[in-house]
């Protein structure tokens, strides 16, 4: 390797690190700059994929309740996965959707029951038998005039409380 | 290496300056946990911070994504006017709009109606689905004009001249695949502008029969239908043609693209880098002490890669004076481009909200129904015969740029803007000739009609033959032959001829864009338009 | 060497670059139209819902119907499950209708571009939305997207028995549209009476005025007594009717009778039924704004006001209509234009088809009354009046006056009905019976019964002879229909001024005492005189010259 200076250079050999020039801020500061729009405008790409909203019906809906509610038998609404009971304590509305891995469990006699893997809960959500690890839960509900009660499936309240009505 | 009481040596080397000298498995272990990060990075970079000649070129030379550029770039290469950078932007804009595409297919649907209700959704609902989709049309036009200008500053510069024939082909071939881009994804909104636009487009692809019909061969060789029914799967633009160009715009066509794109950067390596004129070396400005960094001295070849070299192929015999290092210079260069044509994009996003009308009915024709713009040009000549405009034509213009390279083998005024004989002056002529016939032609097919108005009897194939596209190719093929003989070179005729080409397309595409109004009839202004 | 100028490009670009994804990161975040409104709405509720309250995009989701309307991202209040803020345009609760947004979505009833988040793009009023939204105070329009209700009386009966329940009120126990009414709840007993605004919707018991009567008289039944009156039985009819034209949607019911009274089915089909002079209406509420020509009407480029104008001025809106102006008051107008706005029928899944749709579509229920007043005012009044005598509109041949006593006296009823029924083929009258027209011969009978009525009741003075028996002269009667008639009918009997005389349904179905009796009479309250008697500028026609007219005449019949 020979070390011949070219004309315009400034005599050092090839294989020592240069200094950073300071005249070189300009090109550090593009290049930096321009990394940061493209990073900027990453983050905003990865917005995107998440959808900000689902194309499915909305949680919080409202339903009339029937005049002949008897305790313990619970009322479906066509095609929302919670069961509404009124007892003498009030209204109260429980997800079917089992905590074990998310299938609709079935109402019976003493409560439900998850075609799944067996999972059994009492009317009330909790679990007496089966692979689920938690109560289902109890689901925000609110009575108004004529007995139509909004429920909101997204918004779990304590086991236990009823609404009047 | 010292000798060594424990039996671990027979297992992995040591490392730099250390030996097994009785440290412990788990104390090693631990060591390189906590060296592991800084090897991640040096691991990376295996050549060192490019900090010095020799790792600067070891940086370029051993990246898969940079060692597509070669190590040095001769400083002519450089020049803003050399290429204005017109192919690193064109690919630019490729990229902007293959990341944006792939954002988009996030949440479209390619089944009619869907389609439309998910652009909707895109442009409300979805975060930033507004503005991505805005920047991916735009970036599309963008990237349609600057393979276009792209390819008039190789021609003019002569830059396809031996040993660049076929990266000029390859470039031909690019420049259909871009446009195919750009006419697939017009169809996907599935709005009025969408579907009749390709309606068109398709019938445009069926005008072959105009001619087999007149021939009387059709029903043995029908040429336009089988073409129109691969482009729609269908008789009729419909769902079927939806997937098809769906297909064919986010994996056929893309595929092709970039694998062409490819071989097209690489010939550039190949064919000896960008074009220069001969004495190059001679005129460019001697480095000043600014420029930094430079070689510091005559580098010698730092790769042994070349096999057999012979002839042109790596750059052999050239000189490596006056070449500066690939980095930074080059990036710079092409990291300035990048930048701009981004800029460009996202500027227009912003300012113009892409077109989205309303939701596809076939039983409503647009009036007037018309093709993407850079196919407007085509259109205005197939409003006058449908073969000619469809196929003859444009069949006739690629062949003839397809050409050029293999019919100009002169060397004069390579590298040059305009170089060869006749210059500047054959270029002004035939853009005045080219400007002033195409309008000329125009204006009289305009005004008093053509054949058809004055002999309502005239057979189909008489038009066919004789049309104002026809008639204007053959003044520019007569004007070329011309410049060919009186400049005494076939680049002048090269010249004129693809000069001509330009203006009559631009003047045509002009027409069709804004004074051709429902019916395709002639108005000043769009204000003109009768109803709505 | 341009590595500086390049770095100054890339910095200046990137830094460019860096601010415009800032603007556009502004934009989507902070600038949106539903957050602002959404904050505001959270700002306003009682602050133990504030806690609970999240500011996103929210939508009404209705598969079946592929809608998605996201009205509710910035009409918060009438979101499923929110509560509304009183008072506020925006963010009141939906008033109390029948149909829960929450299960059809919003735009099924008020139109517009419910995929929409921007308030211009979702009302509709941009370009390309072909169906904008229907105008604030014609929401009832809306109805139309899926109803059609049956059996619509003209203006007149349904308004007799609007005063009939007004009258005898009914409004004391009764609401009706919100208005009136007393109701107890948990039957305390008293004054009660369910709310009858959906009487027609949801059905009533026909025996409802006997039972009315019979707790009247209960002696124990303080309130009642003496609560109901004493009503005919056309009276009861009537209010039938009116309880049956009570679905919810106050004021379309009348803008549909409205629509039965001014004979615009003359020309127009809807709902495949009507004439072919002009458009077909059945979706003219789903016009697109976009494609109808502004030119001649002044003030905003809407549906509406499209519609409004072209009631009041048809030929100045289209160039070359050949619809007259109805001289119609701004409250008509008013409510036609409710009805236009209503003919939207659109395509839906058959599981959300409403009775009546089913029983017009599936079984040719009418959408008007069948009876002949009725079917008078929908079909005939606006060309032959709606007093039948007859109408002039300029630029077009005269209608015939049909309701004038010396033409009910010679007019069969038979003849009256083969007109109706197979029209004037090549002039204006449509063929309205079989084969080919619509209306059934019970009611043709029924038309025919209140063209009567129209002459008082005149009836036919009946016609012993034979339908033809005049011999005379047809080459003496050719030069006098040129000397006399010819101006008005026509050298061949085309028409012109006056009625086609060479038209083969008026000659088959015509008696020679019909021809004689009109020429020697003529026509009272038009142009045709008796020519019998001289005028001015004639002299009178001898019995003997009149029967020459009619074998003349009679030479232009073909024999079948």
């Amino acid at each position: 390797m020979t070390t011949r200076p070219l004309a315009g250079g400034n005599g050092r050999s090839r294989l020592d690190p240069e200094p950073i020039p300071r005249r070189d801020f300009l090109g550090r500061l593009a290049v930096f700059s321009s990394f940061a729009s493209l990073a900027f405008a990453l983050a905003g790409i990865m917005r995107l994929p998440k959808a900000a909203v689902l194309p499915s019906p909305s949680k919080k809906f409202s339903v009339k309740l029937p005049e002949a509610m008897q305790p313990g038998v619970p009322f479906v609404p066509p095609g929302r996965s919670v069961a509404i009971f009124r007892d003498e304590g009030g209204v109260y509305a429980v997800s079917t959707v089992c905590t074990h891995l998310g299938c609709i469990v079935k109402a019976d006699a003493g409560g439900f029951k998850c075609p799944c893997h067996g999972s059994e809960f009492r009317r009330d959500g909790t679990v007496v038998r089966g692979p689920a690890p938690k109560p289902l839960p109890w689901l925000a509900l609110a009575v108004s005039a004529g007995s139509v009660c909004t429920i909101d499936e997204g918004s779990v309240v304590e086991s236990g409380r009823r609404a009047r009505g | 290496m010292t000798g060594s009481s424990s039996g671990q040596s027979a297992m992995g080397r040591p490392s730099e300056g250390r030996c097994p000298d009785g440290r412990s498995a788990l104390a090693r272990f631990g060591e390189n946990l906590r060296r592991a990060p800084r090897e991640l990075r040096d691991s990376m970079l295996r050549s060192g911070s490019p900090a010095t000649d020799r790792s600067r070129s070891a940086f370029v030379f051993s990246s898969l994504f940079l060692h597509v550029h070669s190590v040095r770039v001769h400083r002519w290469s450089l020049r803003w006017s050399t290429t204005m950078g017109l192919g690193i932007a064109a690919a630019a804009a490729f990229l902007v709009t293959l990341i944006t595409g792939v954002l988009l297919m996030f949440y479209y649907k390619p089944y009619p109606d869907v389609a439309y209700l998910s652009m909707k959704d895109i442009h409300f609902v979805v975060p930033t689905g507004r503005f991505i989709r805005n920047i991916h049309r735009w970036a599309g036009n963008v990237m349609v004009v600057l393979v276009l200008l792209h390819m008039a500053r190789v021609f003019y510069t002569a830059a396809y001249r031996r040993p660049r024939e076929f990266n000029w082909v390859i470039g031909m071939l690019l420049l259909v695949v871009t446009l195919g881009l750009s006419f697939t994804g017009y169809l996907l909104p599935w709005d009025q502008l969408a579907y009749w636009a390709i309606t068109i487009g398709a019938n445009i692809a069926q005008s072959p029969r105009e001619l087999t019909d007149a021939l009387g061969i059709t029903h043995l060789f029908d040429l336009g239908g089988i073409q129109k029914l691969l482009l729609l799967g269908s008789d009729q633009v419909g769902e079927e043609s939806l997937i098809r160009f769906y297909l064919l715009h986010v994996m056929i066509l893309p595929l092709a693209l970039v694998v062409l794109l490819s071989v097209h950067m690489w010939r550039v390596r190949k064919d000896g880098g960008l074009t220069r004129p001969a004495d190059a070396d001679l005129r460019l400005p001697p480095i000043t002490p600014a420029t930094y960094p430079v070689f510091t001295e005559a580098p010698q070849r730092t790769y042994h890669l070349a096999a057999v070299v012979k002839g042109r192929t790596p750059a052999v015999g050239n000189g490596p004076e006056n070449c500066v290092p690939a980095m930074p210079h080059l990036f710079y260069a092409e990291a300035a481009v990048f930048m701009m044509t981004v800029l460009a994009c996202l500027a227009l996003a912003l300012l113009r909200d892409a077109p989205l009308k309303e939701l596809a009915n076939p039983a409503v024709p647009e009036n007037p129904a018309k093709a993407p713009w850079y196919f407007l040009g085509l259109q205005e000549l197939v409003s006058y015969s449908a073969f000619m405009g469809g196929m003859g034509i444009p069949l006739v213009v690629i062949l003839g740029l397809l050409l050029i390279p293999y019919l100009d083998r002169e060397i004069a005024g390579t590298g040059e803007w305009f170089g060869g004989p006749g210059g500047r002056r054959v270029v002004a002529r035939s853009a005045f000739f080219g400007l002033g016939s195409v309008i000329l032609l125009e204006a009289f097919a305009i005004r008093f009609g053509w054949i058809r108005q004055w002999w309502p009897e005239s057979p189909q194939l008489l038009i066919t033959l004789i049309n104002p596209g026809t008639v204007l190719t053959l003044l520019y093929a007569i004007f070329s032959l011309w410049a060919i003989r009186r400049f005494d070179s076939v680049r002048a005729g090269a010249m004129a001829l693809f000069t001509c080409f330009l203006a009559g397309f631009v003047v045509l595409t002009v027409i069709g864009v804004h004074f051709r109004g429902p019916n395709w009839d002639f108005f000043w202004s769009p204000s003109d338009w009768p109803g709505h | 060497m341009h590595s500086r100028a390049n770095k100054i490009l890339l910095l200046v670009s990137s830094l460019a670059a860096l601010a415009l994804l800032g603007s556009a990161a502004v934009r989507e975040n902070w600038l949106q139209e539903w957050k602002r409104i959404q904050r505001s709405y959270a700002k306003a509720l009682p602050p133990e819902s504030r806690r609970d309250f999240r500011v996103q995009l929210r939508q009404i989701v209705v598969p079946r119907l592929r809608v998605s309307d996201r009205c509710v991202s910035c009409h918060v209040g009438m979101a499923p499950g929110e509560q509304g803020i009183s008072g506020d345009r925006v963010l009141s609760k939906h008033p109390n209708v029948h149909h829960d947004p929450a299960d059809i979505g919003c735009t099924v009833c008020h139109g517009g571009q419910g995929r929409a988040t921007e308030s211009a793009a979702a009302h509709g009023d941009v370009s390309f939305w072909p169906e904008p939204m229907i105008p604030a105070g014609q929401a009832y329009a809306g109805c139309g997207t899926c109803h059609t209700h049956l059996a619509v009386p003209s203006m007149a009966r349904l308004e007799q028995g609007r005063a009939l329940f007004e009258r005898s009120d009914c409004l004391s126990c009764h609401r009706l549209d919100g208005r009136g009414g007393t109701m107890r709840t948990g039957a305390a007993g008293g004054m009660e009476g369910p709310d009858l605004s959906r009487a027609g919707a949801v059905g009533f018991d026909e025996k409802w005025y006997g039972k009315h009567v019979s707790r009247s008289g209960e002696p124990a039944a303080a309130v009642w007594r003496g609560a109901v009156r004493s009503l005919s039985q056309d009276d009861q009819q009537a209010l039938d009717i009116f309880l049956s034209s009570r679905v919810g949607a106050p004021g379309l019911i009348e803008a549909k009778a409205l629509f039965h009274s001014l004979g615009c089915r003359c020309c127009h089909k809807v709902g495949g039924i009507g004439g072919d002079d002009g458009p077909d209406l059945t979706r003219v509420g789903q016009l697109d704004p976009g494609r109808l020509v502004f030119d001649h009407v002044p003030g905003e480029r809407t549906v509406q006001n499209y519609l409004a104008e072209h009631f009041r001025a048809p030929g100045k809106v289209v160039p070359g209509s050949l619809m007259p102006s109805m001289g119609l008051s701004e409250t008509q107008i008013e409510a036609l234009n409710l009805y236009m706005f209503s003919l939207r029928r659109s395509e839906l899944p058959e599981a959300f088809w409403p009775k009546d749709r089913i029983r017009a579509e599936r079984f040719g229920a009418r959408e008007f009354a069948s009876d002949g007043a009725t079917l008078y005012g929908a079909f005939c009044a606006a060309c032959h009046g709606a007093d039948g005598r007859g109408m002039r509109y300029a630029g077009m041949p005269p209608f015939p006056a049909i309701g004038g006593r010396d033409f009910l006296s010679i007019a069969s009823d038979s003849f009256l009905a083969v007109t109706i029924r197979s029209g004037r083929p090549g002039r204006r009258m449509p063929a309205w019976g079989s084969p080919g027209g619509p209306f059934s011969e019970s009611e043709i009978d029924g038309i025919v019964r209140h063209i009567r009525g129209l002459g008082e009741g005149t009836p036919f003075a009946g016609d012993s002879g034979p339908r033809r028996w005049i011999v005379a002269d047809a080459i003496r009667g050719e030069s006098l229909y040129k000397a006399n008639c010819s101006l008005c009918h026509g050298p061949g009997g085309e028409g012109g001024e006056g009625p086609a005389l060479n038209n083969q349904v008026f000659l088959s179905s015509a008696s020679d005492l019909y021809l004689l009796e009109t020429i020697r009479g003529g026509r009272g309250g038009t142009s045709m005189t008796g020519f019998a008697s001289g005028t001015n500028v004639s002299s009178a026609l001898a019995p003997s010259e009149i029967e020459q007219l009619v074998a003349f005449i009679r030479t232009w019949e073909v024999k079948q």
